[in-house]
């Protein structure tokens, strides 16, 4: 097994490099999933709001968004942003941007479904108790529904993880992107993209053993739905 | 900046030639999941060695990004010395994704219809198929349509990915007119709006389908 992916050392500079890939395609990641998360409250508030044209607009995001593939957002976060802002972009914030617009849409309906599952009547008494409604979501709603969306926020993380890959589209050096050159050099597609392909799965395993362990801690937490 | 709409225009016919082949891969590969992913699931109920493979397949396609799957189909398959073409490692994958999902949509909706059900059929003296037949596959659809439409937008929108081997779908004709005109606002905005009307297209069609099916089996 070593032998076959070493070949007398001709893969050792792609293993090295992995370890790099991997920590951009990492950090890169939990950058798009924080902002992602921040964009999708915003959302949240936007969505629930009196105005119809806001909500309209946070439809027409999450639509517009859903529908369209994530390799576009990155294309479109490389090229046609820049170009309308008349700003210059690096590589790395186009895709973290793209990558993050793309989750925030998916984190919005999340967060919808979680709020769901909350009773009015916490809202009333919060209300009979004199809270304002900045104060209500501050302390009463928004800490529930973050418990409550843990487990399709985990999942939606490890989708993002994987789209991370579409970065390299945009010659952001991530893991991806390593595993392309690394094959252009040494035209052994095989070993490479095996090693790729078991980084990513040990990765993105490890979060499904994290996000088990969190559901069974907060399902503890939270014993009754409503 | 303005938006040129004469090219607008003339990539209108490109990209639709592109959304021929986004489509057939789509059409080909999508069912052929469904298929695989119908007998994994099954697999995967079963006490056989078969369980581990399907459970382990499953496995697979969520923990591995699409386009490495792509990259080590298209430029490893060659290397066993399996011939692959762009068209059929399309396929291929689209086929292999979508089952390991759909594995998971089935399992959870065979699990939704309540087991009290099929006792009951059973100790009414129905057979194992008739069970099958009458009472389970008929509530089967109510709990597998959304999903399952999520599932199929999901694939048609990754056949995008196909472009990383030049296949001449929808995307790849998009990178084509870029790199010719550099009118990147309106040709990726042109792409990306065909590739939303599909989408709602066919979610629209699912939501159809999802009324259909309730009120079919409100009505037996």
């Amino acid at each position: 097994m070593l032998d076959w992916l070493n070949q007398n050392g001709a893969l050792a500079p792609f293993l090295h490099g992995v370890v790099e890939g991997t920590a951009i395609t990492i950090a890169a990641s939990v950058a798009a999933f924080a902002i992602g998360i921040v964009l999708g409250v915003v959302l949240l508030l936007a969505r629930l709001s009196p105005y119809s044209p806001v909500r309209g607009a946070v439809m027409l995001w999450v639509s517009a968004i859903r529908g369209t593939p994530a390799l576009i957002h990155m294309l479109i976060a490389y090229y046609v942003v820049p170009a309308l802002l008349g700003i210059s972009v690096s590589p790395i914030a186009a895709g973290i941007g793209a990558l993050a617009c793309n989750t925030s849409a998916y984190i919005v309906e999340i967060l919808r479904g979680a709020l769901g599952t909350l009773s009015g009547g916490q809202v009333a008494a919060a209300r009979a108790l004199g809270m304002r409604r900045r104060q209500i979501w501050r302390y009463v709603l928004l800490p529930q529904v973050f418990y409550r969306a843990i487990p399709p926020l985990t999942s939606e993380l490890t989708i993002l993880l994987k789209a991370s890959s579409l970065m390299s589209i945009i010659a952001v050096p991530e893991l991806a992107t390593v595993a392309r050159n690394a094959t252009l050099q040494s035209d052994l597609p095989l070993q490479v993209f095996t090693v790729t392909a078991a980084v990513y799965f040990i990765i993105l395993f490890c979060i499904s053993a994290v996000s088990r362990l969190c559901e069974r801690r907060v399902s503890r937490m939270l014993p009754n739905a409503h | 900046m303005p938006i040129d709409l004469s090219i607008v225009g003339e990539s209108i016919p490109v990209l639709l030639k592109g959304l021929r082949i986004t489509a057939l891969v789509s059409l080909i590969g999508i069912p052929l999941g469904m298929l695989i992913g119908t007998l994994a699931a099954y697999a995967a109920q079963s006490r056989t060695p078969l369980r581990p493979i399907a459970l382990g397949y499953v496995e697979l396609v969520r923990n591995i990004p699409f386009l490495i799957l792509v990259y080590l189909s298209f430029f490893g398959l060659p290397k066993i010395g399996v011939p692959a073409s762009a068209m059929t490692v399309a396929i291929g994958c689209t086929a292999f994704y979508t089952g390991g999902y759909f594995c998971e949509i089935l399992r959870a909706a065979l699990q939704s219809v309540p087991r009290g059900q099929s006792s009951a059929a059973l100790s009414l003296g129905m057979t194992y198929w008739q069970t099958q037949r009458h009472i389970v596959v008929p509530q089967l659809f109510g709990f597998l349509i959304p999903p399952a439409t999520s599932l199929i937008i999901m694939m048609f929108k990754d056949t995008a990915i196909f472009s990383v081997m030049s296949l001449p779908e929808m995307t790849y004709q998009s990178n084509l007119l870029t790199a010719n005109t550099f009118a990147y606002l309106e040709v990726l905005g042109t792409t990306a709006l065909i590739y939303w009307l599909c989408s709602v297209l066919m979610a629209s069609i699912g939501r159809r389908l999802e009324t259909a099916a309730r009120r079919s089996t409100h009505q037996t």
